[in-house]
């Protein structure tokens, strides 16, 4: 004999499974909403924090601006004022408020330039860098030490006494060079300021999707 | 072919139990290439195929065929035609299980077969066209659509359905 | 995490072999639910047979309901998905002349390739239909392009569309789905049965 109960089951089997897929479909509305933890894992962003190299040295920065590398992109964070007053040669102008700006997007996020992230010390750069980083923009850096370090190492470096090693001497006479370079005589800085201002057009061209979107259509 | 096949040839699965495998399939396909099903897209590589062979000029001309034909590869090389290779094979398997193998022209026994291959083949020029037009058939657009809430999905498969219902009746003694 | 070919996490060289299953098993289903049989296809227009509709909203209903929850799960990422593009005209006009087709020649592309493999002569001259609509389609391009490629409204999904949150969306079609599953089968019982 067949179990009945079972036959009364089955009898009814179609509103049982309308009911379980009327109850996923609920469910997915029921759902607490959470924020979705997108982009970057905890484990990547804490990986690229302890990674040395989102520094960048204020004596490798003068480098490359001054063998004019084009693959930097230097980004003062202060704002419109400070950047008015002065500012690395060739750096662009987004006030840390402005960072998500979406207009700012194509600069921040792309392939092409390594961004150089400034302020005027490396605090502001940092919260900056690691906001940026956590949306998963690549090849962000920050200059060690912000304006206020550029300017006691490059612009006014100390001189180093007569007990120090070679290599502070080399550095010192690069620094003094460098800051020659960019127009600042180490007595004299206060009235040339104004000369090394540049406010270079930068140019970012749009970027593009580096993950490959799948293609589709029938 | 013996009775019990012959019996089974019109017992075909519950259309919610294959609704449902069809539906995992679909989430398969996402999670792993991130696009959907199609089948037309196969038609339409080779399509382009032969009529790249019969005139290559011609496909580089024509503004549709050449964005189909790379120098570097074969208009066929694409996921849809290994796709649709593989739907040929899982029908065959499913067809030789339950015996319906075999060459006939299926028809309402109120039709000859020759005005049911007629009705085919203006049925499938109409297809064709539509689901270039479109972007899809029912598997690409409507199906794959629907299952990430495409708009143009939904669209399609009202546009496909409602249609069909509108016509049917111009249709009827074909089928009923 | 998903999609993994286009993340990265699965070589390209799997998409091949991935294609030739994922069309293995869908053209299994498919045939197996009956959809190599144009009469049974044609069916849900004369309300004799409903199998596409039930196939058609349950696997769309089933696949939307998982694609959200792993969505959820963090499984895979919607963004990443290829959402079919939008193109107002296109789609509709396309769609209705895929409608007349559908009722007149009992196939549609995927099916009729089902039908192909199983030895349906009928499904033969519907593919080599097929073929001529794209070839007609593709000689007849410079007249069609400008519904081609107008009104294109970008790739494009109902919550952009309504701005409802996907999650209500899904509830209604569900919703909309069963109904029609449940109005299907009283109209199948009313209908004067066609064999085939």
């Amino acid at each position: 004999m067949i179990n009945r109960n079972l036959a009364k089951i089955l009898a009814k089997r179609y509103i049982i499974l309308a009911s379980l897929l009327l109850i996923a479909a609920l469910g997915l509305v029921l759902l607490p909403a959470y924020q979705k933890n997108e982009h970057v894992t905890a484990e990547d962003l804490l990986a690229k924090v302890v990674n040395p190299e989102r520094y960048v040295t204020s004596d490798d920065l003068a480098h490359k601006i001054i063998a004019k590398d084009p693959s930097i992109l230097l980004i003062d964070l202060r704002d419109e004022e400070e950047y008015a007053e002065y500012t690395l040669a060739g750096a662009l102008n987004i006030p840390f408020d402005a960072i998500l700006n979406a207009d700012y997007e194509a600069y921040l996020n792309q392939g092409q330039y390594d961004v150089v992230l400034f302020s005027n010390d490396d605090f502001k750069a940092d919260q900056a860098w690691l906001i940026l980083t956590r949306l998963d923009y690549k090849n962000l850096h920050v200059l060690k030490g912000g304006i206020n370090g550029w300017y006691n190492t490059i612009l006014n470096p100390p001189e180093p006494t007569e007990n120090m090693a070679k290599e502070a001497f080399e550095r010192y006479d690069f620094r003094k060079a460098a800051a020659m370079y960019f127009g600042v005589g180490i007595k004299a800085q206060d009235n040339e300021q104004q000369l090394n201002r540049t406010p270079k057009k930068v140019v970012v061209p749009v970027m593009k999707k580096k993950k490959r979107k799948p293609e589709g259509g029938c | 072919m013996d009775k019990s096949s012959e019996n089974n040839r019109h017992v075909y699965w519950n259309p919610y139990f294959g609704g449902f495998l069809l539906g995992l399939l679909i989430i398969f396909t996402f999670y792993m290439t991130g696009r959907g099903l199609g089948a037309s897209g196969a038609m339409k590589s080779s399509v382009v195929t032969l009529v790249d062979k019969v005139s290559h000029e011609h496909t580089i001309n024509n503004a549709y065929y050449s964005k189909f034909v790379k120098d570097d590869e074969s208009p066929m090389n694409t996921w849809l035609v290994f796709e649709s290779l593989g739907v040929l094979a899982g029908a065959f398997i499913s067809g030789s299980l339950s015996g319906r193998i075999g060459f006939r022209v299926q028809h309402s026994p109120k039709i000859t077969s020759r005005r049911r291959l007629v009705f085919a083949l203006f049925g499938g020029i109409l297809f064709g066209l539509g689901a270039q037009i479109a972007r899809g058939c029912t598997s690409g657009a409507a199906l794959s659509g629907m299952a990430v809430l495409s708009t143009g999905g939904f669209i399609t498969m009202l546009a496909i359905f409602g249609t069909a219902y509108l016509f049917a009746y111009f249709f009827r003694k074909n089928w009923i | 995490m998903g999609p993994l070919i286009p993340n990265g996490i699965l070589t390209n060289e799997w998409n091949i072999i991935i294609a030739v299953l994922i069309g293995l098993a869908f053209g299994f289903i498919l045939e197996a639910s009956g959809f190599s049989s144009s009469r049974k296809l044609a069916g849900v227009f004369y309300g004799y047979d409903f199998a596409v509709l039930k196939v058609f909203f349950t696997a769309a209903v089933v696949s939307v309901i998982g694609l959200y929850y792993m969505d959820y799960l963090g499984w895979i990422d919607m963004g990443m998905l290829y959402v079919h593009p939008t193109y107002l005209w296109a789609a509709i006009i396309g769609g209705a002349i895929m409608g007349v087709g559908f009722v007149a020649g009992g196939f549609c592309p995927g099916t009729s390739l089902c039908a192909v493999a199983i030895g349906k002569l009928d499904a033969w001259v519907y593919v080599f239909g097929i073929m001529l609509g794209v070839f007609i389609f593709s000689e007849a391009y410079s007249v069609l392009e400008g519904l081609y490629n107008g009104s294109f409204l970008g790739n494009i999904t109902l919550v952009d569309s309504f701005d409802i949150p996907a999650n209500y969306i899904i509830f209604g079609v569900t919703i909309i789905a069963l109904v029609a599953f449940f109005v299907s089968d009283i109209v199948r019982k009313r209908i004067k049965k066609v064999f085939y």
